[in-house]
């Protein structure tokens, strides 16, 4: 209500942060379980001595360099950029309740990008001893950047006693807390694996590679096997609502939570057959499979974790369209397009009905509903005349309690459901022809 | 009377931090990221330019110093982006309705700075890895990474001047909700943005005079003739900057132009002590880059320099609060000082700086960055 809408046709704005989003954690969760990956191989190689080991981890960081401070840490800043356009109301929340979780985490980054740096850069310039330091370094404060980072992502869900105190301490160190941080920790460690397992495949010296390729799957394997118990205490810290969407209240995302469990599964068997009991056939292609397998579950689990939050953006706090919890009484008073700055219209009458109705719909439904995209809502209303859609439209919550009560009036309910049904009117004539 | 009625309310949520800190941390961030960006943009078009030149006198000394920049570029550019993220993070928050309101009428081009971003990091890392290799095409991908970076620049001030005039907004929103706006006719923008695009130029020569400084020691000769040919790209860029800087000052509205003549005394002062400091920091570059013991004369000019950005970043800081200051009352924001956490936060950033340093000095046996 308060900022304009950035209208993206299609797709819409959620599911480009989505996108977005999807491939950072991709990465970033890479750049943290591959940190240790890194110096515990390192520490391997020197401890038994094997030159083809340490060749390996050098050509490995060359690549971990490349891919995580270029790729990951712009699209992590992408995707500050996408919540940013798409709801300016909740990235504003988020950084005013965790300014200094943020910039505790910036800390963190920046040591980061300073250790992985210098580990590149020092291969056999400094000493031994030295070089492992600076690796731990590296590994500590990315995954101290995933703790701080994982307080503010769980709180949007689970904001717990944020709630009542206001607390800062109390929204980072929330409900899911713990249980998502082991769930992200393993998810990291497992993606070490996956990525070492990659640039394994590419190594020429037969014998060697099916020594790294060995190595590695011991990196996914028994992580794999934790993972589902960390998603189960993870499904316990739950509280109902979300526990309802993901055991078949919302068809969709149940079936996504069983696509992430079936790629995951496919990702286990390939790295145990493949990769552990048979390491000569894991080649680039299985490799790069399995690497899209593991973006596929990541994928899933972050689709789930983001549907789950519904009607909300910030649990108890704010609606998905921006709308504060608190202000839902002024509103409803009023009426959405009068509350909004940025409406060209600014009450609904007898003359405006369809186009207040299109402006009501773009302020408070088009954060999930696209039309001619994403969600459409013009398939979901065919059989409703423009009575029986003014009537769900001021029940919203009951015909569907995942969407959000309508804040609207009731003159705005009917503006809409005027703008509606004129779809279907289209369609009619669409079937007739 | 200006239309305020679609300024976005302030976030209902009061401000974790007294105001004057926010903004003290904006700034030294900012100062930081403006020095990582200008080594990292600057010096990617002098190592361009003295390809070019190297190639056309067939000069080894030019090949020598495009291998040494090279090697910076990756390192400034990963900073430039790190230390860009913090003061983000605290423009979001003191001035989140005007950022997030401009950002959203040029969304498309605001999000191709990531990709812009990634091809010309990607580039610089080619030019970085494979010097040899690319023998003649080094010149081209070397430039073309630099002037992707300096697109990046062209947008953020579009979106940073544009956040700071709300009386246009309504307009550009109403004719095109879809993002795509820019923000050129605005008449500061041009001058404004050749005004830091020039300066990075002048930094990257001081940072080739620090890479000469260093040299003399092994090659006296080399170490030489960088300083003097660092100098020229400090000297050169900076004398054309004064002009730009001029242009600028005269395409602002006049009343803020006047602020910085006498109008308010805080802005006139940071001004008066800007121009100073440059001067001196010119007359000082001119001696040390003859002299035959250039390295205390030279360390002065860095400093006047230095105090030169910082002045200049502080007008700007003013400008920006005079433009805003029709919209926004700082006596009426709250704050709720999280006192504790901000503790945590300074403590975490001392012991971080700590651990950087301790990493650079048992790495490179002193800070790689003087």
């Amino acid at each position: 209500m308060n900022y304009p809408i950035w209208e993206v046709p299609i797709i819409g704005g959620g599911w480009l942060i989505g996108i977005v989003a999807v491939i950072h954690v991709f990465v970033s969760h890479f750049a943290v379980g591959g940190g240790l990956f890194l110096v515990l191989t390192e520490r391997k190689a020197y401890r038994t001595n094997d030159i083809n080991i340490l060749n390996y981890v050098k050509k490995h960081t060359k690549f971990f360099l490349l891919l995580t401070i270029v790729f990951g840490a712009l699209t992590g800043v992408a995707i500050w950029f996408t919540i940013g356009l798409v709801n300016p109301q909740a990235t504003s929340a988020l950084i005013h309740i965790f300014l200094w979780g943020w910039a505790i985490e910036w800390v963190f980054f920046f040591i980061e990008i300073a250790a992985v740096m210098i580990y590149f850069y020092t291969w056999d310039k400094i000493d031994r001893k030295t070089h492992l330091i600076v690796g731990w370094i590296y590994f500590i404060s990315a995954w101290m950047s995933m703790v701080v980072i994982n307080g503010i992502l769980s709180f949007m869900l689970t904001p717990g006693a944020w709630t009542q105190t206001r607390d800062f301490l109390d929204g980072l160190i929330n409900p899911t807390y713990f249980s998502s941080l082991a769930f992200r920790t393993l998810t990291a460690i497992v993606l070490a694996g996956i990525y070492a397992l990659f640039t394994a495949s590419l190594l020429k010296d037969k014998k060697v590679k099916q020594t790294i390729v060995k190595y590695s799957s011991k990196w996914v394997l028994p992580f794999m096997l934790l993972l589902p118990l960390a998603g189960l205490w993870y499904y316990l810290t739950l509280p109902e609502i979300p526990r309802e969407i993901i055991l078949g209240g919302i068809t969709f995302v149940s079936n996504t939570a069983i696509v992430g469990l079936i790629a995951g599964a496919l990702i286990f068997f390939t790295v145990l057959i493949m990769g552990f009991l048979k390491p000569n056939l894991y080649n680039t292609p299985v490799a790069v499979f399995v690497l899209l397998l593991g973006l596929a579950s990541m994928f899933a689990g972050e689709r789930v974790r983001e549907s789950v939050r519904k009607p909300f953006v910030l649990v108890d706090y704010m609606y998905s369209n921006g709308l504060l919890l608190s202000e839902f009484d002024k509103i409803k008073e009023d009426g959405i397009i009068k509350n909004s700055k940025w409406s060209s219209i600014k009450e609904v009458n007898e003359q405006n009905q369809s186009e207040a109705g299109k402006e009501a719909f773009k302020l408070y439904c088009s954060s999930c509903h696209i039309i001619n995209g994403y969600n459409d809502v013009k398939p979901l209303i065919t059989e409703y005349d423009e009575e029986m859609l003014t009537a769900i439209i001021n029940e919203l919550e009951n015909y569907q309690g995942y969407m959000p009560k309508f804040a609207g009036t009731e003159a705005e309910a009917a503006a809409i459901a005027k703008w509606l049904v004129k779809f279907n009117k289209e369609n009619m004539k669409g079937e007739i022809k | 009377m200006i239309d305020q009625t679609m300024i976005p309310d302030i976030d209902p949520i009061a401000l974790p931090a007294p105001i004057w800190l926010l903004k003290f941390l904006l700034l030294l961030t900012f100062t930081l990221h403006i020095l990582a960006m200008n080594v990292a943009v600057g010096g990617g078009f002098v190592a361009a330019f003295t390809e070019y030149f190297g190639r056309k006198k067939k000069s080894q000394n030019h090949f020598e110093l495009s291998r040494g920049i090279a090697k910076m570029l990756p390192p400034f550019t990963a900073f430039t982006i790190t230390l860009g993220v913090a003061p983000l993070l605290f423009l979001q928050v003191l001035y989140g309705q005007f950022f997030y309101t401009s950002t959203i009428l040029m969304a498309w081009p605001w999000l191709s700075v990531i990709v812009i971003f990634i091809l010309a990091y990607y580039g610089y890392y080619i030019f970085s890895f494979r010097w040899e290799k690319l023998n003649g095409k080094r010149f081209w991908a070397v430039l073309i990474s630099a002037t992707m970076l300096a697109t990046i620049g062209l947008i953020y001030v579009n979106n940073i001047v544009l956040m700071l005039t709300p009386d246009k907004w309504k307009a550009m929103y109403f004719a095109n909700p879809h993002g795509t706006h820019m923000n050129f006719d605005d008449a500061t923008l041009i001058p404004r943005y050749l005004h830091y695009i020039i300066s990075a130029l002048a930094v990257a020569g001081v940072v080739v005079i620090m890479w000469g400084m260093r040299k003399l020691k092994s090659d006296e000769q080399l170490g030489k003739w960088a300083i003097r040919y660092g100098a020229w790209w400090f000297l050169i860029p900076t004398f054309i900057n004064i002009g730009v800087g001029v242009w600028w000052l005269i395409a602002l509205p006049r009343e803020f132009m006047l602020m910085f003549m006498g109008g308010n005394q805080l802005a006139t002062g940071y001004f008066l002590v800007g121009l100073a400091s440059i001067f001196v920091c010119i007359m000082l570059m001119f001696v040390g880059m003859n002299a035959s013991k250039p390295i205390g004369k030279i360390m002065a000019a860095k400093l006047f320099f230095l105090i030169t950005i910082v002045t200049m970043i502080l007008m700007r800081h003013e400008l920006r609060e005079a433009y805003l200051k029709p919209y926004i009352n700082w006596d009426a924001v709250q704050t709720e000082p999280q006192w504790g956490v901000i503790i945590i936060f300074a403590l975490l950033l001392v012991g971080g700086l700590i651990t950087v340093i301790w990493m650079l000095k048992k790495s490179f046996g002193k800070p790689a960055i003087n």
